[in-house]
């Protein structure tokens, strides 16, 4: 038997398996912290931010993703206040930037409430998440795909942009990014935001903290929405 | 590919996953660049996949996935060679040789980089032309000096 521990996520009591990461815990407990990186039953790797949330420590207070953010007994987590908010939103801009065509990111963008992007439309088709690369490695022990080069030129490659012999065409890797969700059949802003999800964007920023199956979880893939067909009764 | 000095290399170095930068930094002196079917050696030498060692490949620059050429010409562009005039060095490189930085001349003689410091800021602008460094550069000395390293070139490529 796993040993619990009590971490305090914005206000609620949460019992969560020693080990877990925060973010984990919150999901289970029902307290929706947008995410984008993340993935049930793959390592975390913080890629995104868009899951960072306030740890207070003794009045200190630091940011910190919350998926690579063990849960620690005792832990005072704020998911949801002004500075997290602000925060996260900036960091969903900078996302749009780099990939307005994905329904994932359009859907995070309505979910957190952004509405315009500060920056120049990259359209770079790909947000360095990570989810191909690791699901390719942990999930089908493949490595057929990784990260290549560095700074402003790091993106995701085949070795030689030839398919290796590791790779064993399972198709996961398209799978589980988030520029392949199928397109909402509304017509798409770009470059820019929609916003045509604005009645969804009312509800959450109505009720923030709380998980409510909202149908913005399958655009940005949130891992609860994925664990649904299997947490909701037959 | 003289696959002998690859094992001979393999054999040298240990048979670790750090030892791959090693081997790289090796197989990298000895042809200029990492060609394709070296890299794929060295993957199965050391039983890791080859993106992890692409991706190594491809993250340093010290490292070269492409030929270079027979000349190496490093145009440093840090800030202190900037201010003192490095973007006219460069400008004067790219009309001599005809050549984009991180390209190759078509006759394989130069190849063109940019490094953003080589820690001699005091020397600036400096351009370093197959490992030595000539400091103080203007466009016309750097003009007689490719001149230069272009006639030694032309000399060793007649004489073979």
């Amino acid at each position: 038997m796993a040993r619990t521990v009590t971490i305090t996520v914005d206000g609620a009591t949460i019992q969560t398996a020693e080990g877990s990461s925060v973010l984990d815990a919150a999901l289970e407990a029902g307290i929706c912290i947008p995410n984008l990186c993340h993935m049930p039953s793959v390592s975390p790797i913080g890629a995104c931010r868009v899951c960072i949330v306030e740890v207070v420590d003794d009045g200190r207070r630091k940011m910190t993703a919350s998926c690579t953010l063990g849960a620690r007994d005792g832990m005072v987590v704020e998911a949801h206040s002004e500075t997290v908010l602000r925060a996260r939103r900036h960091i969903v801009e900078l996302i749009v930037a780099e990939a307005p065509n994905s329904r994932a990111v359009q859907d995070l963008a309505a979910r957190v409430g952004v509405t315009r992007s500060r920056y120049p439309m990259r359209d770079k088709h790909c947000v360095l998440c990570g989810r191909c690369v690791r699901v390719c490695d942990e999930v089908w022990q493949s490595k057929s795909l990784g990260f290549v080069g560095r700074g402003g030129d790091r993106h995701v490659a085949l070795p030689f942009d030839k398919r290796p012999d590791l790779c064993k065409r399972c198709n996961s890797c398209v799978e589980v990014c988030p520029m392949t969700i199928t397109p909402c059949p509304g017509p798409m802003a770009v470059p820019g935001i929609c916003g045509l999800c604005e009645s969804q964007t009312s509800m959450v920023e109505n009720i923030p903290d709380t998980c409510v199956m909202c149908e913005l979880g399958r655009g940005f893939q949130c891992a609860r929405w994925q664990l649904r067909g299997l947490l909701a009764p037959a | 590919m003289e696959l002998s000095n690859v094992d001979t290399i393999l054999e040298n170095r240990g048979a670790e996953p750090f030892d791959i930068i090693e081997v790289l930094q090796d197989l990298q002196g000895l042809h200029g660049y990492l060609p394709e079917e070296l890299l794929c050696r060295v993957s199965e030498s050391f039983a890791v996949p080859l993106i992890e060692v692409f991706r190594l490949a491809s993250f340093y620059r010290a490292f070269s996935l492409k030929p270079r050429g027979r000349h190496l010409v490093t145009v440093c562009l840090g800030t202190a060679c900037h201010v003192r005039g490095a973007p006219r060095m460069l400008d004067e490189v790219v009309a001599q040789l005809d050549v984009e930085p991180g390209e190759t001349t078509e006759d394989r003689a130069f190849t063109l980089e940019t490094v953003n410091c080589l820690g001699a800021c005091a020397l600036g602008p400096i351009v370093v032309i197959d490992g030595e460094y000539h400091g103080d550069m203007s466009p016309g000395k750097l003009r007689a000096l490719l001149g230069a390293v272009r006639d030694g070139d032309q000399a060793v490529v007649a004489s073979v």
